[in-house]
């Protein structure tokens, strides 16, 4: 009797309840409704005062070294812009998370900044394998997927249209790179040095598409994910084949193992390494050691210019050296005052920061070009369409259409040479930059390699305002 | 030939270090039956250490003692605290709490000392000895990892086979019960055993360091390859351990220079496995007798 007669009640009290979830629902409805109609965004990660970004970078593990001050430089950028009253009255919030290079970690964590952070897009995620670990998901959830970290041949294809390369592909490096050395050391022994992964592959296939077959004498390669000492066999290798010069493609701390047994078995030919590898700041602490003995300094040693010194690479932005250059004075300024951690500290402006606030910079410039009403569809559009007059620190300016989604395609050849001067930085005292060629374009296919005769981006007002 | 003499004396500076790394697993696998994962982790701590030391400004032969002291007892701590609770437990809960170990201490060393990678300074030169006009890839700082672990390894057979102490070591590893009724307090030797490893691996760490890019990780793959060398070996002599790491120094150095360096890896464990296969007790074990 009693259950018979209290049955109803229970009943119409969930009636009740579903009732009222059903008129807040509705309520709530109308209140997003009424928000996008005033003109604000509905979109994911877009509020009326705010833009929520995300990104996967190692932090920490075999990757890190270099790589990790990236995103905190990018942020430094974000505080700035965000100081100053943000983008269109939006202030950036930038989430960075620690994949340590782990593509099962990256695919982990942008499903976490996806579903449970709603960015609005993923914004300078590291790596090769990591971020074709994520395109196809970003892709199902149509969330943009920009300026990757990374310059494999990979970034640029219609299948994933709203995502987008940023660095040169490794392929224009090696190509550039490749006709320098045709046409600079013509009839000496080439040997090849290469991460067995795209970044390696990409770029000598560059290098291939210039230097007659019948000039490379050896190929070594390394394995990055057992990258640990000293890489002795490979260099003896090329040493063997009489290889006069080298051409490298490395990522900084491969660069130093394979400098430092070349140098213990007296081999010293002429390194032509890609810019991954090649940041003075970011390899001279690995080699220290080898310049200076421990019995007679302490292990701080004034890093090795003697083994950098000559090397010949290619630079996209403004060498770190030209301290009068008016990107890298804004650079310093911006890294000096917003970086919380101790990224300006430690590393002070190296081709890792400069790398992160030029990133950092491009996005700042892609919200202004999208304009007020953003939507995913907006700033695409925007890059489809206004990149090329975007002001970054690039050498030659984005290349962004709706046919190519690789950024910068273009670089010039330097030699890092204590002849033009060093410079410092809280890691050490460097060779300064040479340059050796002019700006050059190329594109990852057979197509020649240019000189770049337009003009060079320069600061904006604002930016420049802020080096005083 | 050139090529050939520089593989061969890579392959022997590089198995002097496999080989410092492998003595610190046998020392404790023979002692307590535990493979310790942590033994990389822990020489880069200690390494760690080393580093801050000679940033301070202290010489580098003070610093050199010191971290060999304070592996020593990091050592003995590790075992005393962590090791000990998990006595007569099965053997896998030490190996989780040793796996434990190694990711707690480079995530420590990460967030004191940063997880960029940095040189670490090297006792000798390490521009290789001239042989008339050509350098052979085998520096002073070589000659001197070489001796330093033949010095170790001799020190440790020696203790074992002419002290009171290692015939005590000896005893409590073989049969811990009867030890203990004999009086033999096999607790402390324990304690002794890892105390030992520890400053074994602390020597492997300040060997490695300047030829490899000094980070947290530095270890880890030299863990892989002191852990084959150490089976080679057999898991229970030192001397063993000295000839596995020789022979897997130059294993993979000459697969290395000869088919590919990205064989390596392989090549260690191809190696690892054609022993297992051919003499699973390892090339000086006697295990296989004492398990029936």
């Amino acid at each position: 009797m009693r259950r018979r007669g209290r049955r109803p009640v229970l009943y119409r009290s969930w009636v009740a309840v579903g009732a009222a979830s059903v008129v807040l629902l509705a309520a709530c409805g109308a209140g997003v409704g009424w928000t996008s109609g005033a003109g604000a965004a509905s979109t994911t990660g877009v509020t009326k005062s705010s833009i929520t970004i995300g990104a996967t970078v190692p932090l920490t593990g075999p990757a890190a070294p270099g790589y990790s001050e990236i995103a905190p430089a990018m942020d430094a950028v974000f505080k700035w812009v965000n100081a100053h009253g943000g983008v269109y009255g939006r202030k950036i919030k930038y989430i960075y998370l620690n994949d340590k290079y782990d593509p099962s970690t990256t695919a982990k964590l942008t499903r976490k900044l996806v579903l449970t952070d709603h960015i609005f897009a993923d914004v300078g995620s590291l790596g090769t394998p990591t971020d074709l670990a994520i395109q196809k998901y970003l892709h199902a959830e149509k969330v943009p997927h920009l300026f990757i970290e990374s310059g494999c041949n990979c970034w640029s294809t219609s299948k994933y249209p709203e995502e987008l390369g940023w660095q040169p592909p490794y392929t224009t490096d090696g190509k550039i790179l490749g006709m320098y050395i045709k046409t600079h050391f013509p009839g000496k022994k080439i040997g090849e040095l290469y991460q067995d992964t795209e970044f390696g592959k990409d770029f000598m296939k560059g290098i291939q598409m210039e230097v007659p077959a019948s000039a490379i004498v050896s190929k070594q390669s390394y394995d990055v994910t057992t990258l640990a000492g000293a890489m002795t066999t490979q260099m003896a290798a090329l040493q063997a084949a009489g290889a006069q010069v080298v051409a490298m493609a490395t990522i900084p701390a491969a660069t130093a193992l394979a400098m430092l047994p070349a140098y213990a078995i007296g081999y010293t030919p002429q390194y032509v390494v890609d810019n991954v590898g090649a940041d003075a700041p970011t390899v001279g602490p690995l080699l220290s050691s080898f310049t200076q003995l421990a019995t007679k300094t302490s292990s701080k040693a004034a890093a090795a210019p003697g083994l950098l010194n000559g090397v010949i690479t290619n630079i996209y932005m403004p060498a770190e050296s030209t301290a009068t250059n008016p990107w890298i004075k804004v650079e310093k300024a911006i890294l000096e005052k917003y970086t919380t951690t101790t990224v300006w500290k430690k590393h002070g402006l190296d081709g890792n920061t400069e790398y992160g606030v030029a990133l950092g910079y491009t996005f700042v410039q892609a919200l202004q070009a999208a304009g007020k009403n953003l939507t995913r569809t907006s700033l695409m559009h925007a890059l489809d369409t206004k990149a090329k007059s975007f002001h970054t620190p690039g050498l030659v300016p984005l290349r962004y259409s709706t046919k190519v989604h690789y950024g910068y395609m273009g670089s010039e050849v330097v030699q890092e040479t204590t002849a033009a001067g060093t410079f410092k930085t809280p890691a050490g005292t460097w060779p300064s930059t040479k340059v050796l060629s002019p700006v050059y374009t190329t594109t990852t296919g057979r197509g020649p390699v240019k000189k770049y005769t337009g003009k060079v981006p320069s600061v904006p007002k604002a930016l420049a305002k802020l080096a005083g | 030939m050139r090529l050939f003499v520089n593989v061969l004396l890579s392959g022997v500076a590089q198995g002097m270090v496999f080989a410092a790394i492998a003595l610190g697993l046998v020392l404790i696998s023979r002692a307590t039956g535990v493979i310790n994962f942590a033994q990389g982790a822990m020489a880069m701590f200690t390494t760690f250490l080393a580093y801050t030391l000679l940033e301070h400004g202290i010489g580098y032969w003070p610093a050199f003692v010191a971290t060999l002291a304070i592996g020593f007892v990091f050592g003995g701590l590790v075992e005393r605290t962590l090791m000990r609770p998990l006595q007569g437990k099965s053997p896998l809960n030490a190996v989780i709490v040793t796996i434990g170990l190694l990711v707690v201490l480079e995530g420590l060393a990460g967030s004191i000392w940063g997880n960029t990678s940095r040189g670490f300074p090297a006792a000798f030169s390490q521009q290789g000895l001239a042989i008339g006009t050509t350098r052979v890839a085998f520096s002073t700082f070589d000659v001197f990892t070489v001796g330093a672990v033949v010095v170790l390894v001799a020190a440790i057979v020696a203790l074992f086979r002419w002290t009171n102490l290692g015939l005590r070591m000896r005893a409590g590893a073989f049969a811990p019960e009867v030890a203990r009724l004999l009086g033999v307090r096999v607790g402390r030797l324990f304690t002794l055993g890892w105390a030992l490893a520890c400053a074994a691996g602390s020597l492997a760490g300040l060997l490695v360091a300047p030829v490899s890019s000094f980070s947290p990780y530095y270890m880890d793959l030299y863990l892989i390859y002191g852990f084959v060398a150490a089976v080679l070996g057999g898991l229970v002599s030192p001397v063993g351990a000295l000839v596995g790491g020789l022979v897997t120094g130059l294993a993979t150095a000459f697969v290395g220079g000869y088919l590919g360096s990205n064989l390596e890896p392989m090549a260690a464990l191809v190696l690892l496995l054609i022993v297992l296969m051919a003499r699973p007790q390892g090339l000086f074990g006697t295990a296989i007798a004492r398990r029936v």
